[in-house]
């Protein structure tokens, strides 16, 4: 697997298990920038981090799920039942908060509780829970092994939900502009690339199954292709309206200490338009070079 | 005298120089900054990420 861009560049990942290590690694300039929960990213700014969204991960792709043979069968009747969420900093916190404002619910009728995504699923079939909202692939998790069912994507909730962003080091943004270019692009190809055809998806589920995820490629086929649009990864522009919306709603709830503009924590100059960008490039290689 | 002054002024910023190096730089990063210049390293950017949404 090629390592470097075509320009030459090395991009590489490091995975981070909690958030304020991730603070600290951005702080200390250990990483160049991070896939990071929006509202999380929005709060670091306002604790004076400095850093900017300057695209999104993905679209969608974050499930309510319930357990398959239980009686919870819309929003309302998840009233006083306890609902795992990955973090009061999630954006998947924040929906739960507006879907009890549109169902005209108090934001204490359901019990969300902070658990770390991995450990949602194992959670609902010991019962210690009675739903979770998470990102992909743990929704998709219960689905598969047969015990969950998801109540709601949010396409059909919050259509284009936005969960992860990617931030980057303003030093790096005023420095060395033409890498983070360089960087964006290739998320906005690969983006493009997943999305034009199902056949992509599934190379894409068998090469990031085991050399990223360490998941079941059958489990990411599953959440790359049931439905098609589960999950999307074009329109990865951050929109100015989308961000007012999850920063005014996250300092209702108190999320965010203080509001946040969207000029102080967002620099949208790196995205072009995607029919200036192709990868031109039908399959991914594979070890052996085979296709 | 003329020298004098000039070879203590070529001492004097190679003294800051290398303090700013040392202090504020570091040279592992210097060394990399050239290796990029020269082209015998790739520009590099780490990017974190936790696998969980």
């Amino acid at each position: 697997m090629t390592k470097h861009s075509d320009e030459g560049s090395l991009f590489s990942s490091k995975k981070f298990t909690d958030w304020p290590t991730v603070k600290e690694a951005l702080i200390s300039k250990e990483i160049g920038g991070v896939f990071i929960l929006a509202p999380l990213a929005m709060q670091l700014v306002a604790d004076g981090v400095p850093i900017k969204v300057v695209y999104l991960g993905h679209r969608d792709g974050t499930g309510i799920v319930v357990g398959k043979d239980s009686p919870i069968n819309d929003f309302g009747d998840l009233r006083g039942k306890v609902i795992a969420i990955p973090s009061r900093y999630a954006n998947q916190n924040i929906l739960m908060h507006k879907m009890m404002d549109e169902w005209g619910m108090p934001y204490d009728s359901i019990d969300l509780r902070e658990l770390p995504p991995p450990e949602h699923p194992i959670a609902l079939q010991t019962g210690s829970i009675d739903g979770y909202i998470v990102g992909e692939p743990f929704a998709a998790k219960a689905e598969v092994d047969g015990f969950g069912k998801v109540l709601y994507h949010t396409k059909d909730i919050w259509p284009e939900f936005i969960s992860c962003v990617m931030v980057v080091r303003q030093d790096l943004i005023d420095e060395r502009r033409e890498l983070v270019q360089e960087m964006i692009d290739g998320i906005a190809k690969s983006g493009k690339w997943l999305d034009e055809d199902m056949q992509h998806r599934m190379d894409a589920a068998e090469v990031t199954a085991k050399h990223y995820y360490f998941q079941s490629p059958e489990l990411l086929k599953h959440v790359l292709s049931k439905p098609e649009d589960r999950v999307k990864y074009t329109n990865l522009a951050p929109l100015q309206e989308d961000f007012d919306e999850i920063m005014e709603l996250a300092f209702k709830i108190g999320v965010l200490s203080r509001r946040v503009a969207f000029k102080e924590y967002a620099d949208d100059s790196f995205v072009r338009p995607l029919d200036q960008l192709d990868w031109g490039m039908d399959r991914l290689p594979r070890e052996g070079g085979g296709q | 005298m003329k020298g004098k002054v000039g070879i203590g002024m070529l001492l004097w910023a190679i003294l800051i120089t290398v303090s700013h190096i040392q202090l504020n730089l570091g040279w592992s990063s210097l060394r990399k900054e050239v290796a990029i210049m020269t082209g015998e390293q790739r520009e590099e950017l780490i990017i974190g990420f936790l696998p969980v949404t």
